[in-house]
């Protein structure tokens, strides 16, 4: 083993590994083993399908993400190195607003009376006010909003140390700009988009607070189920939904760097 | 480089790049004007102007205190993360490949499992313990937190790069720690960046073990938490409008040395 | 519980190095309590006057989740609240399980200053608040009772009501008719749960958004998003103060009470009564708080002691509570993890 994991794995040892054993201790220990919690995840509806429900809305935030921070992150990097912090920073500015200030200003902006149904209205593209809040758009829009930069950074970090040289070596070979960009560039960041995609996927998973807030009934997430257990001290069905949740992630991550890896590694075929 | 940038692909791609800011700052353009409100509840437009909030924010000393609190932790905790995450991912990059998935098990879990499960288990600890109200705690529990994304996002700047260089640098009598240092490390400085940055909002923005673990000790989401339990009113706007300002002119006041000092060299 | 021990002994250890030494044990006290202008409010009214006047150092402790965090610090068998606020749900599953100390009423309160509903043999009943009918003023007709929020015909308009089943189906048995004296009764037979989901059934479809925290409906009934809901008194009447077009239906409301308890263990159990009878058994005090927070205390002689104009617009003021009913906390302890599934289901459908 080498020794530069040993910090990373002092600090998950002690804050997480630790903690999550006493609670998964308590939890599913009562005090023998027991599936009960798990079979009450299956076969109650509710559960399941608030769990799906979530893996959907993360999966669609992730997609939405990444379409929108990969070409954000392409055009900073295209720019001038002296320019490139002031257009991160634009990008950052939104995320020193608190999470929960933010969703409220959502509530105060999709609103029926709120200023974009007020300005649709005046402008005469809507007739009359439409129903905005409390719907699964709004989910989209407020956590897109909430976790674009995140996507951006991440793109970013892969693409900036991509050879500028290497583009523009393939411009001289007579490459065409989007030629080159699809068979130089977008393979070498794809790993960032992959890895974008991941961290606002998982992110979106631990989320309740947000859709609570703007969606409707059936945005319910399944962080909000171990959040009402907790607070019931109920720590058997908390833990089981997180174990659920934990073992469910890893699985799901794994399937998607090895498909990613085969077509990142496919794409660099194709150039070479 | 010029005939790309006149493009019309190019116009597009900077016009997609604005709209993209505009989405991002749609919040803010309502946040700002309800800072000025001078009336109890978040209104837009506000019936009232004033800097009522900010005078509240400016004469309250918890406010001021969970401030400073919580960029003083995010600042540690972001330092802490990055680098502890940094040396994981290079270090996992040279690790037996079998032991590679349970190592990146080990690190990506905390970011899958809820923190309030996290969080209740380092209560029990920190109640063993004794070190409830206790900010290094608090740092060290969110340098974990950051810990998943640092590994994700260097790791993957890793994935790309060529593993030649660090060997061609000892092939050349380099030791070990130096051929890290100049040669594995230069290029990943901008992902090593990127998760300073992510780590650092993690924990500005973290919530529910401050409110576990940190209960004497207010950070700055858990007095905006604690706020909208109840009365919800427009200091927590004042504050973000604060932050956004104050971010701006130190970056506006970088930018402007540092084209001064471009044009002296010039 | 070795491994979990050993652990202990171990972290115990490790904490050894990080920890600062611990100052002599003068009499003192930890308190957890809600954070934000509360916690200054609480500062100001309680815990400030009761060091000056004890001379007893107070720590003040910003809290969530306090009953799993109660739970936590009686496994690990280091309580570290000496006195905690409760809400409903938390006080309901805290006394379930048997993590509160009783309370000795004789000692705590013996000029008998609170009303013996407001004594229970684990807690006090400090601040309460209500979940009441709110309505917007200018949107029409005015319901004035929940059998008038159930009739759409006569009140149209977009409504709201709490994404929990407690209230919601003591507020569906009110407007089909059943008396506030018995919600309960009805509520202990599964007919009576059936009778409550059907008659939720007819109002969900106008129903537009499912709220979770208390300044949401406020939010909404402010932006127009509705017209009708159920909402904490709190901040309302600062809203029509300022002229905004809500009012307060107290008719049905349901009394939500909080708690004061000593956890199971507190390290200074007596310190702990002398700050109850301190916060529970003055007028003056509780006066000063439910002059600052619409969050009045049962103590005796409160309202005497508030001008009109400050004491009609409380939820325990004897002219609202008349038209009230008190939300029973243990009921809902003991039934509140089926119906919540069930309503979860309910509200999916």
């Amino acid at each position: 083993m080498r020794i530069t994991l040993i910090p990373a794995l002092l600090l998950a040892l002690i804050f997480f590994l630790i903690p999550v054993f006493i609670m998964f201790y308590q939890g599913l220990f009562d005090p023998e083993f027991t599936t009960q919690h798990f079979d009450r995840f299956w076969n109650r509806g509710a559960y399941l399908r608030i769990f799906i429900n979530s893996v959907k809305i993360s999966a669609i935030t992730g997609l939405l993400c990444v379409l929108i921070g990969y070409p954000t992150a392409y055009f900073i990097v295209r720019r001038p190195p002296s320019v490139r912090p002031i257009l991160l920073f634009l990008v950052l500015v939104p995320m020193w607003m608190s999470v929960l200030v933010r969703t409220y200003a959502w509530m105060v902006l999709l609103g029926r009376e709120g200023l974009i149904n007020m300005a649709l209205v005046y402008v005469g593209i809507l007739d009359e006010p439409i129903k905005m809040m409390y719907t699964s758009g709004a989910v989209y829009v407020a956590m897109v909003q909430i976790l674009l930069p995140v996507a951006v950074i991440t793109c970013y970090g892969t693409m900036a140390d991509i050879d500028q040289s290497l583009l523009s070596a393939a411009r001289v070979m007579g490459a065409k700009p989007f030629a080159a960009f699809r068979r130089v560039f977008l393979p070498l960041s794809l790993e960032g988009a992959v890895t974008g995609f991941l961290i606002v996927f998982v992110l979106s998973m631990g989320f309740f607070i947000v859709p609570a807030l703007v969606g409707g009934p059936k945005d319910t997430m399944v962080a909000n189920i171990i959040a009402v257990q907790v607070a019931k001290a109920n720590w058997g069905f908390a833990a089981s939904v997180a174990l659920i949740l934990l073992v469910f992630t890893l699985i799901a991550m794994t399937l998607i760097r090895v498909v990613s890896k085969r077509l990142i590694y496919s794409a660099r075929e194709e150039t070479s | 480089m010029k005939s790309l940038r006149n493009s019309p692909g190019s116009v597009l791609m900077t016009l997609f790049f604005i709209l993209t800011i505009l989405f991002l700052f749609f919040p803010i353009m309502v946040i700002l004007p309800m800072s000025f409100s001078a009336g109890e509840t978040l209104q837009f437009p506000p019936k009232s102007w004033g800097l009522r909030w900010y005078r509240e924010y400016f004469n309250d000393d918890l406010w001021r205190a969970s401030t400073f609190r919580s960029l003083r932790i995010a600042l540690m905790a972001s330092i802490l993360s990055t680098a502890a995450g940094t040396l994981a991912a290079v270090g996992l990059d040279r690790t037996r490949k079998s032991l590679v998935p349970v190592f990146t098990g080990l690190f990506l879990a905390p970011a899958i499992i809820p923190n309030v499960i996290i969080a209740l288990g380092v209560f029990i600890m920190a109640v063993w313990t004794g070190l409830t109200s206790s900010e290094p705690l608090l740092v060290m529990v969110h340098a974990m937190l950051g810990l998943p994304f640092v590994l994700l996002i260097v790791g993957a700047a890793l994935r790309q790069q060529d593993p030649s260089l660090e060997n061609a640098a000892r092939v050349f009598g380099a030791g070990p720690v130096q051929a890290f240092v100049t040669a594995t490390l230069p290029p990943l400085t901008p992902a090593i960046i990127s998760s300073l940055i992510f780590a650092f909002f993690i924990s500005f923005d973290e919530l529910i073990f401050a409110l576990f673990v940190m209960g004497g000790k207010v950070t700055l989401p858990v007095r905006i938490w604690s706020d909208l339990q109840h009365f919800i009113n427009p200091t927590i706007a004042s504050v973000s409008t604060i932050f956004i300002i104050a971010t701006t002119l130190a970056m506006t006041t970088a930018e402007i040395l540092r084209r001064r000092s471009a044009n002296r060299n010039a | 519980m070795n491994t979990l021990k050993s652990m202990k002994l171990g972290l115990a250890g490790l904490a050894i190095g990080l920890t600062a030494a611990i100052p002599a044990n003068a009499e003192k006290l930890t308190l957890s309590s809600s954070g934000g202008q509360v916690a200054q409010l609480m500062q100001g009214v309680f815990t400030g006057p009761f060091t000056k006047e004890t001379g007893i150092e107070v720590e003040y402790l910003a809290t969530t989740d306090r009953a799993s965090a109660i739970k936590a610090m009686v496994l690990a068998g280091n309580t570290i609240w000496d006195v905690t606020e409760l809400n409903a749900i938390e006080y309901a599953t805290a006394s379930l399980s048997g993590w509160l100390e009783p309370l000795d009423w004789a000692v705590i309160d013996p000029n008998n200053m609170l009303p013996d509903s407001a004594k229970l043999g684990d807690a006090g009943i400090a601040a309460t608040y209500s979940n009441i009918l709110a309505i917007r003023t200018d949107k029409g007709a005015a319901p004035g009772s929940w059998a008038e929020f159930w009739d759409v015909e006569n009140f149209p308009g977009p409504r709201s009501l709490q994404n929990q089943p407690f209230d919601n189906l003591e507020f569906a048995l009110q407007a089909d008719g059943v008396a506030k004296e018995d919600l309960y009764t009805v509520l202990s037979t599964p007919e009576g749960v059936d009778r409550a989901f059907a008659k939720l059934d007819e109002i969900k479809p106008h129903v537009v958004a499912w709220w979770t925290t208390g300044a949401q409906p406020i939010q909404m009934l402010a932006d127009g998003e509705v017209h009708y809901t159920s909402a904490f008194n709190g901040r309302l009447t600062k809203m029509a103060a300022e002229g905004q077009p809500v009012q307060i239906v107290w008719n049905g409301g349901a009394v939500k009470p909080s708690y004061v308890a000593v956890p199971k263990g507190a390290p200074n159990r007596a310190t702990a009564d002398k700050f109850l009878t301190f916060m529970l058994t003055s007028p003056e005090r509780a006066a000063g708080f439910a002059s600052y927070a619409p969050y009045p205390f049962f103590t005796k002689g409160l309202y005497d002691l508030l001008p009109t104009e400050k004491g009609i617009i409380l939820p325990t003021h004897p002219d609202n509570l008349a038209q009230q009913f008190v939300s029973n906390d243990l009921y809902w302890g003991a039934n509140y993890n089926e119906l919540n599934e069930r309503w979860q289901d309910w509200v999916l459908e």
